[in-house]
């Protein structure tokens, strides 16, 4: 059988989607709130895919933001939007190895 | 009841403004106005997006003006998403504002009777009829949809002077009054009452909305500066005898014009006073807007409209409004 590679989108989303999963229930609304924060805030609007920006706001309006599946595209797009500061959310939240497997996602991109 | 609205200006992309919308439903917004700017992203286009993400917010332009998009454009537009949204469609209709029409070499001509016309033949093609119509401004030669509107789609005229106001109660089913302070509201109020009157409608058949500019904030300070550029535009664009009612300075309001028009943004910000900022905003923490919102509510508004720059930060801005005052309002 053959082997479909496995496109460049999707792998990504499935490292930031593995993160998500690592993240302690307790944590998720804090951060799916400062995710919000950064992503609206942020200047660097052009850099939202707009597939992305759907999906949030497809999971916001159903009240499913936290979510894994929402968490996982609110952090993508932070992390495509302000990527430093992304990490630094999760080092306030205590987060420590989120944050450097955060780092090791980032660098690919 | 009174219900609130919000206004949000498509200068930014149309998943912030979509965010704050869902936002604004969720926490007790009745109505969203979005504005009509040709130099600010499309309108229609953002009321789209609203349409698909949201479930129960009624919405519309807030507002658009005849000249700049024809009056059966309009129509076309209004009624089509009205079939996206059945029955959460209405629309915000004004005179619009003359420098920007002169950007774009339009004229405002006859304002009044462009309302007048431009809302006929808005109503009459949306309830399906072949216009023909020979206004003094418009002229249609038999304009119909191919399509089935579904009619009966509220109009909201925007005001300021007199004049317009009581037309606006006259043909409006509801009325958006650009004004912030109690004394501006209450003479407008009567003006709309009189053309209520006038049209032999009774007062509860036409909603009455104050169009704001509103700036909340826990810390007062943080609310003034978000406020301080728009009613800086505000002061600069206002006639003397609106400045002299409210007792601000012709001389400063000069200062701050001259400023803006230089792009000396500090200059310009630095001289709005604290009464400029009272006669032309609802701004303040969340207990003084109660107090403010309330004084306007006894002029007979059924509707208060939150607009730019609404806070410091909108997201938390948007949360203030709706835990502290919509919650007041409703209990």
């Amino acid at each position: 059988m053959v082997k479909l590679p496995v496109s460049y989108e999707r792998r990504i989303y499935m490292d930031y989607r593995k993160l998500v999963e690592t993240i302690p229930v307790a944590k998720r609304e804090p951060l799916s709130n400062k995710l919000i924060d950064l992503v609206l805030s942020s200047k660097n609007d052009e850099k939202m895919p707009n597939q992305l920006a759907n999906t949030i706001l497809h999971h916001w309006q159903n009240d499913i933001l936290i979510s894994e599946s929402g968490l996982t595209a609110l952090l993508e797009a932070a992390a495509l939007l302000e990527p430093d500061k992304t990490i630094e959310v999760f080092t306030q939240l205590e987060l420590a190895s989120c944050a450097e497997q955060l780092k090791e996602v980032t660098a690919k991109t | 009841m009174v219900k609130f609205g919000i206004e949000f200006v498509p200068r930014e992309p149309y998943w912030k403004i979509i965010y704050y919308a869902i936002q604004a439903e969720k926490g007790g917004f009745s109505n969203l106005w979005i504005t009509d700017h040709f130099n600010n992203r499309n309108v229609y286009v953002t009321l789209t997006a609203a349409a698909i993400y949201t479930n129960k917010i009624t919405f519309g332009p807030g507002v658009t003006n005849p000249y700049m998009v024809n009056p059966v454009f309009t129509a076309q537009a209004i009624a089509t998403l009205n079939e996206l949204a059945p029955g959460r469609v209405v629309l915000g209709m004004g005179a619009g504002d003359k420098t920007t029409l002169e950007s774009v070499g339009v004229e405002m001509q006859k304002p009044l009777t462009a309302i007048v016309e431009a809302v006929d033949i808005f109503r009459k093609i949306t309830s399906g009829e072949n216009v023909i119509y020979k206004g003094e401004v418009f002229k249609t030669a038999g304009a119909k949809f191919l399509f089935k509107p579904k009619g009966g789609i509220p109009v909201y005229v925007g005001a300021q002077g007199p004049k317009m106001l009581e037309l606006a109660g006259k043909i409006g089913d509801g009325v958006l009054i650009n004004a912030c302070h109690p004394k501006d509201v209450e003479y407008a109020v009567n003006c709309v009452k009189e053309g209520i009157r006038q049209a032999s409608k009774r007062l509860d058949e036409v909603d009455i909305a104050a169009y704001t500019s509103f700036s909340v904030h826990e810390d007062i300070k943080k609310a003034n500066k978000a406020a301080v550029p728009v009613v800086s535009f505000i002061v600069a664009g206002s006639p003397p005898q609106v400045l002299e009612r409210h007792g601000i300075d012709v001389k400063k309001a000069e200062e701050i014009k001259e400023a803006l028009k230089a792009n000396d943004w500090g200059r310009a910000f630095s001289g709005v006073t604290p009464e400029m900022i009272s006669a032309f905003s609802v701004c303040g923490t969340p207990d003084m807007c109660i107090e403010r919102i309330a004084e306007l509510l006894k002029s007979g508004i059924s509707q208060f409209v939150v607009g730019s720059p609404i806070g410091a930060n909108v997201r938390e801005a948007i949360n203030l409004i709706s835990e502290k005052i919509i919650h007041h309002f409703k209990t």
